[in-house]
């Protein structure tokens, strides 16, 4: 089974390669003098005026967590595609539960305004 | 379809989950009542379903994964009914304070359906998803109070702390599906009654499953979570959190190291004695210097764990009815207990302090009456059933030949009355701090007086619940 | 053989990426080794034929937990500097710690490996195996009670991160769009009929 992940043996050699060779030249072929106030970071010629961080709004977090969620889904439903000759009707049937039982809770935040962004 | 029947109460549950979710996001703001009476049916219905399917032996189901025995269903018709004291208790509270939302009860829920699936559990996976479905629920309502900053900081502590402790409970179980090759409670059980099976990676695991187990209950030193979270939350969701899920932990401890890792008693005996000690050392030395009622409840939760582990370390039969009686009992005082919390608070003034207890009588003879059959009762005075209780437990360790452990089972338990007992000198013989005459609505008082009452009713014919726990356990 | 020394390769980098999570002092750095760490792991699993745990680690893990971490991270706003003063003052209590564990771990496995069971290698499986329908054919079947609570379980982490971050603000004004393109000029203009005014007088 190995033998048919090759093909990502052979593209994870070549990216780690052509990243620490890119990496290398631009070290080796840069020129000019590289000090500690050239180096820093600025906003539009003065010193940054915040930092990088900023706070997000929670909402994001709660877009992400239910992204995750349906993505766990999803995640479930692949090996039950893969296998569904085997499974059978059982496999269907316990499917439609597992879905059911999901569509209560897609349901659930429709009405609860959680994907209305106001 | 048989496999269905026997899950009858865990299948009811999802759908009654799912009706109280669906009928809630509904609801106008000021019918939210309904939500209410709909998940205090619910747990009828379970309990209609959990004794109409009593099974008569230990039957398994969903290839092996889902065991019922008449002792599960025992403690799940136990958990419906401290929910429903849970849910009553809290109604009025929670409309005072502004949080009386459907999530409360539909997340109380959730975690019932932990529960139960933690007591059915036959194999590893199904208990750690039982595990996390409680886990997950209390951590959301902890922090379910979202106004107030302590609320959220101990609900940050509990679930940080809940995550590693489940990570090391599944780092355990790993290690025993490493040895074993299997998941199936039975066959590990079988797996660890053949001579030398018993090797240095099975202890290894065994040693981490005991610390996830230690932590779930709040034994020491696992137990850094359990003031904060107490003190931190809500009254309501204290009085959950401190209620019903300590039949989880018992179920946890019995699954596992009674059922499944019985062979192996002799190597978990010792780590347990150790927590059981220490357990009652701190919970009922630090319990004495505590001024916050909930912070004191929760010293004397970690000092009750200890004499619940007793049972176990005895790892006799007599041990495991013992260690189930006491859990049963320990749910439905520490329901009283904060029962009486919320009974003392009232709009804008939760009771969180020892001193709101001060003078009790005078405010209200009986209410300071019932309190003191909880306190008695906790303190193991007799004839309450709390008394009871401990005699069973220390009974167990006796007959195991653990003197040493009897002795100072007894001894900290008179250290521990104290702390009781200072509660009901309050109660009875200093001046009240306010005189505002109590208000609650009749149900809440209907009830709460039965559940002390119930403590006392048990203490005077301990032989039903002690015979129900002989005849279903063991 | 080849099988062998990616092991020890790919273990390396999951061993460098993990002490990287644990030392490096921004915690976006710290995110980023987490990543490493997980497609190493992913790797390491494919090495044993777990190919669909592989993907999904990578899928769920690297796709969407990241993200999320690297939201929190954002959100909380940590002053890292504040974070790490107390290191150097507990620094001596974690190397007792830390020490008491390490000979811990050492007199266990030292003094005790004698008869020390060594698990069997995982055999490794044909060209044609395929992990994801091994694992499909028992998970809906044999393991299906553990698969629909797994689904109450995401029902309840939906519910949860509802409840925990939903919260309609009072006096947040919006703009229904809907609303404003549906409108006709009779909800808008009412034409008010006003007499003359006749008295005025000259």
């Amino acid at each position: 089974m190995l033998a048919n992940y090759a093909p990502i043996l052979i593209f994870l050699v070549v990216a780690t390669g052509l990243g620490l060779v890119l990496l290398a030249l631009g070290f080796a072929l840069g020129g000019g003098q590289k000090d500690a106030e050239k180096l820093s970071p600025y906003e539009c010629g003065f010193e940054a005026f915040e930092d990088t961080r900023m706070r997000f709004d929670v909402r994001y977090y709660l877009v992400a967590i239910l992204f995750i969620i349906f993505d766990l889904e999803i995640a479930f439903l692949f090996p039950w595609a893969v296998s569904l000759d085997t499974i059978g009707l059982f496999g269907l049937v316990a499917m439609g539960i597992f879905l059911a039982v999901l569509i209560v809770g897609f349901i659930y935040e429709w009405r609860k305004g959680a994907l209305e962004w106001d | 379809m048989i496999d269905l029947q026997l899950a009858a109460a865990e299948v009811f549950m999802v759908c009654a989950i799912c009706v109280v979710l669906l009928v809630d996001v509904w609801l106008p703001d000021e019918r939210r009542l309904l939500t209410f009476r709909l998940a205090l049916l619910s747990l009828v219905g379970a309990a209609v379903c959990s004794a109409y399917y009593l099974p008569n032996g230990s039957v398994t189901a969903f290839s092996e994964s889902f065991v019922t025995d008449p002792a599960s269903a025992v403690m799940k018709i136990f958990a419906y009914l401290i929910v429903g004291l849970v849910f009553i208790y809290s109604r009025d509270f929670l409309m005072r304070a502004g949080l009386f939302k459907g999530e409360f009860f539909i997340l109380a829920l959730f975690a019932l359906l932990g529960i139960m699936v933690m007591l059915s559990a036959h194999s590893m996976l199904t208990m750690y998803l039982g595990l996390e479905l409680l886990a997950l629920s209390q951590y959301a309502l902890v922090a379910f109070d979202r106004d107030s900053p302590i609320a959220a900081e101990s609900a940050m502590k509990y679930f940080v702390l809940g995550a590693i402790a489940s990570g090391t409970l599944l780092y355990g179980i790993s290690f025993i599906y490493g040895v074993t090759g299997t998941i199936q409670l039975g066959a590990i059980a079988a797996h660890f009654s053949q001579p030398g099976a018993i090797t240095v990676p099975a202890l290894l695991g065994l040693a981490f499953i005991i610390v996830g187990v230690a932590f779930k209950f709040g034994a020491v030193p696992f137990h850094m979570w359990l003031p904060d979270v107490y003190q931190g939350s809500s009254t309501p969701v204290t009085l959950f959190i401190g209620s019903v899920p300590k039949i989880a932990a018992f179920a946890l401890a019995w699954r596992i190291l009674s059922e499944s890792l019985g062979d192996m008693h002799g190597s978990w005996q010792t780590m347990l004695a150790v927590l059981c000690v220490l357990s009652l050392v701190i919970g009922n030395i630090v319990a004495i210097a505590q001024s916050n009622i909930k912070r004191m409840l929760a010293y004397s939760t970690i000092s009750h764990v200890g004499f619940i582990f007793m049972g176990f370390i005895a790892g006799t039969e007599d041990g495991l009815q013992a260690a189930m009686f006491y859990t049963l009992v320990y749910t439905l005082m520490a329901a009283a207990a904060f029962g009486m919390v919320i009974l003392l608070s009232r709009s804008g003034f939760d009771a969180e302090n020892l001193d709101d207890f001060k003078g009790l009588n005078a405010r209200s003879p009986w209410f300071a009456f019932v309190m003191l059959m909880v306190m008695f009762s906790m303190a193991g005075v007799p004839p309450f059933v709390g008394f009871y209780a401990k005699l069973v437990v220390l009974g167990s360790v006796l007959d195991a030949g653990l003197i040493w452990l009897a002795i100072t089972g007894v001894l900290l338990a008179v250290i521990g009355a104290f702390y009781y007992l200072r509660v009901v000198w309050f109660m009875y013989f200093v001046d009240p701090v306010d005189d505002s005459p109590l208000d609650a609505a009749l149900d809440f008082r209907v009830v709460i007086s039965a559940n002390g009452l119930g403590l006392l009713a048990l203490g005077l014919f301990p032989g039903v619940l002690l015979d129900l726990c002989a005849r279903v356990i063991g | 053989m080849i099988a062998t020394l990616l092991f020890y390769a790919f273990a390396a980098v999951l061993t460098v990426a993990a002490l990287g999570v644990v030392t490096s002092k921004n915690p976006v750095h710290a995110a980023f080794f987490l990543v490493l760490a997980f497609f190493q792991s992913a790797l390491l699993w494919l090495l044993i034929d777990a190919e669909f745990l592989a993907i999904v680690l990578v899928l769920v893990y690297v796709g969407a937990v990241m993200v999320l971490f690297l939201f929190v991270v954002m959100m909380l706003d940590i002053n890292v500097e504040q974070l790490r003063q107390g290191y150097t003052r507990y620094l001596p209590l974690g190397v007792v710690v830390a020490g008491v564990v390490i000979l811990e771990i050492v007199h266990v496995i030292w003094y005790r490996s004698q008869g020390l069971p060594i698990l069997s290698v995982p055999t490794s499986h044909g060209p044609d195996y395929s992990n994801t329908k091994e694992l499909g054919a028992v998970l809906y079947t044999e393991h299906v009670f553990a698969f629909e609570i797994a689904a109450v379980l995401l029902l309840l982490a939906i519910v949860a991160a509802i409840t925990l971050t939903m919260r309609k603000r009072p006096g947040l004004k919006v703009q229904n769009i809907a609303e404003q393109v549906a409108v006709r000029s009779a909800d808008r203009i009412r034409v008010v009929k006003v007499d003359a005014v006749t008295d005025a007088k000259d």
